[in-house]
C-alpha cells in the first residue's frame, strides 16, 4: 500500500512538473469558424512552451530557408515584439467596416488578433514571448549568422 | 496507543496529506488553463486596456482616427506608443527609409533648401506668412506660439474639404536635424514625445473625418 502511494506521489509530482513547465508560458489559441456550407471550424490550443522547443527539431535547412525569405522583416519583427512586451494591455488597431470588425491588441502579455465577419470569425492569441522566441530562433538560423 | 502505532498512524497521515497535495497540484495547471480560457472569452468580449497606467508611466501615444461619415459608421483607429515607434523605426530598412531617416531627393522639393527655409521661419516672429484666397482653395500658413499651422480649405469640387495641420516647431527642427538630404523621423518622434497633448492633423470633408493627435492615453476617444 505504501509502495503504491509512493509511486502515485512520484507520478503525480512528475505530472505536476511537466504540466507546470508546459503551461507556464500560456497557451497559443487559434479559432477559425467559416459560416458557409463545408466551411472549416478549427479550434487549436497549443502550449506556448512547446513551439520554441519543437523548432529545435525542425531540420536546419528548412529554418535557414524560412529565415532567408523573411530576412528583411526579421529585425523589424524582433524590435516590434521586444517592444510590445512593454505594452501588455493595449489596443493598437481597430477597424470597423460595415459588419466586419478587426482588432489587434495585446492582453495580459499576449498578442490578440480578432476578426469578426458575417462569413467567418478568426481569433488568434499568442504569447508575445513565444513570438519573440520564434523570431529570435529564425534570426539565429539566417544564412551568414 | 503505543509509540509504534502512533508512528504508523502519523506516517499514514503524512502519506495521505502528500497524496492530497499532489492531487491538488496536479489540477492546478488545468485550473489555470480554465482561467486563461475564461479570461480569453472575456477579453474577446471586452478589451481592458488600462488607461491610468499609461498616463502614470508617462507613455505618449500617437492616435489616428478615421471616421467615414456616410452613415455606416465605418471607423479605423490606430494607437501607437511613441516609444515603440522610436525603437522599431530604426530597424526598418526599405527604399528611402534607413536607420529611422528618410532620404529626400532635392528634385522632389523643387530644389528648395529646407534648412534655410526652416531657419528663416524659426527666427521669424509669430504671424501669418502665407494667405491665399482663390476660387478653388484657401491656404493659410502661420506661426503661432512655436507651432507651425497650415490651414487649407478646398472649394474646388462639389464637396468642400478642410485640412488643418499643426506641427510644433521643435518637431520640425528635429525632423531637419539629420542633414541636408535627410529627414530624421526618430528625432522628430522623440521631440514629439516631449510635447503636451496636441492635435496634429484634422481633415474634414463630406465623406471622412481624419484626426491625428498625441496624448497619454492608450486608447482612442
Amino acid at each position: 500500500m505504501m509502495l503504491l502511494a509512493k509511486a502515485a506521489l512520484g507520478v503525480s509530482g512528475a505530472l505536476v512538473a511537466v504540466g507546470a513547465y508546459t503551461f507556464h508560458e500560456g497557451v497559443i489559441r487559434v479559432d477559425v469558424d467559416e459560416f458557409r456550407a463545408g466551411g472549416s471550424h478549427v479550434h487549436l490550443w497549443v502550449p506556448a512552451a512547446a513551439v520554441p522547443m519543437t523548432m529545435h527539431f525542425v531540420p536546419k535547412h528548412h529554418l535557414c530557408d524560412a529565415a532567408s525569405h523573411a530576412r528583411e522583416f526579421l529585425p523589424v519583427a524582433h524590435a516590434l515584439f521586444q517592444e510590445l512586451k512593454n505594452f501588455p494591455d493595449a489596443e493598437f488597431v481597430e477597424v470597423k467596416d460595415g459588419e466586419q470588425h478587426v482588432q489587434i491588441r495585446t492582453h495580459e502579455g499576449k498578442l490578440q488578433i480578432d476578426v469578426d465577419d458575417p462569413d467567418e470569425k478568426v481569433h488568434v492569441m499568442v504569447p508575445l514571448s513565444t513570438v519573440d522566441d520564434v523570431v529570435g530562433q529564425l534570426e539565429g538560423s539566417a544564412p551568414g549568422v | 496507543m503505543s509509540s509504534f502505532h502512533r508512528s504508523l498512524f502519523a506516517k499514514g497521515l503524512t502519506t495521505k496529506a502528500a497524496l492530497m497535495t499532489a492531487a491538488a497540484l496536479l489540477f492546478l495547471p488545468a485550473r489555470g488553463l480554465a482561467q486563461t480560457s475564461t479570461q480569453t472569452s472575456n477579453a474577446q468580449a471586452k478589451p481592458a486596456p488600462s488607461t491610468s497606467s499609461a498616463s502614470e508611466k508617462g507613455e505618449r501615444w500617437l492616435h489616428v482616427r478615421v471616421i467615414c461619415t456616410d452613415g455606416k459608421g465605418d471607423t479605423v483607429r490606430v494607437n501607437v506608443p511613441l516609444e515603440l515607434a522610436e525603437k522599431v523605426l530604426p530597424a526598418v530598412n526599405h527604399d528611402r527609409l534607413h536607420n529611422g531617416k528618410v532620404r529626400i531627393d532635392s528634385s522632389d522639393i523643387n530644389d528648395v533648401d529646407l534648412h534655410a527655409l526652416m531657419e528663416a521661419i524659426r527666427s521669424a516672429k509669430d504671424g501669418e506668412y502665407v494667405t491665399v484666397q482663390g476660387n478653388d482653395n484657401d491656404v493659410r500658413v502661420a506661426k503661432e506660439g512655436n507651432q507651425l499651422m497650415i490651414h487649407v480649405v478646398d472649394k474646388s469640387g462639389s464637396k468642400k474639404s478642410q485640412v488643418e495641420v499643426k506641427v510644433p516647431m521643435k518637431v520640425v527642427e528635429a525632423l531637419l536635424s539629420a542633414g541636408k538630404d535627410e529627414l530624421d523621423l526618430v528625432a522628430a518622434l522623440h521631440a514629439l514625445g516631449a510635447q503636451g497633448d496636441v492635435e496634429l492633423v484634422s481633415v474634414k470633408d463630406s465623406e471622412n473625418t481624419v484626426k491625428v493627435w498625441l496624448d497619454s492615453k492608450n486608447v482612442a476617444d
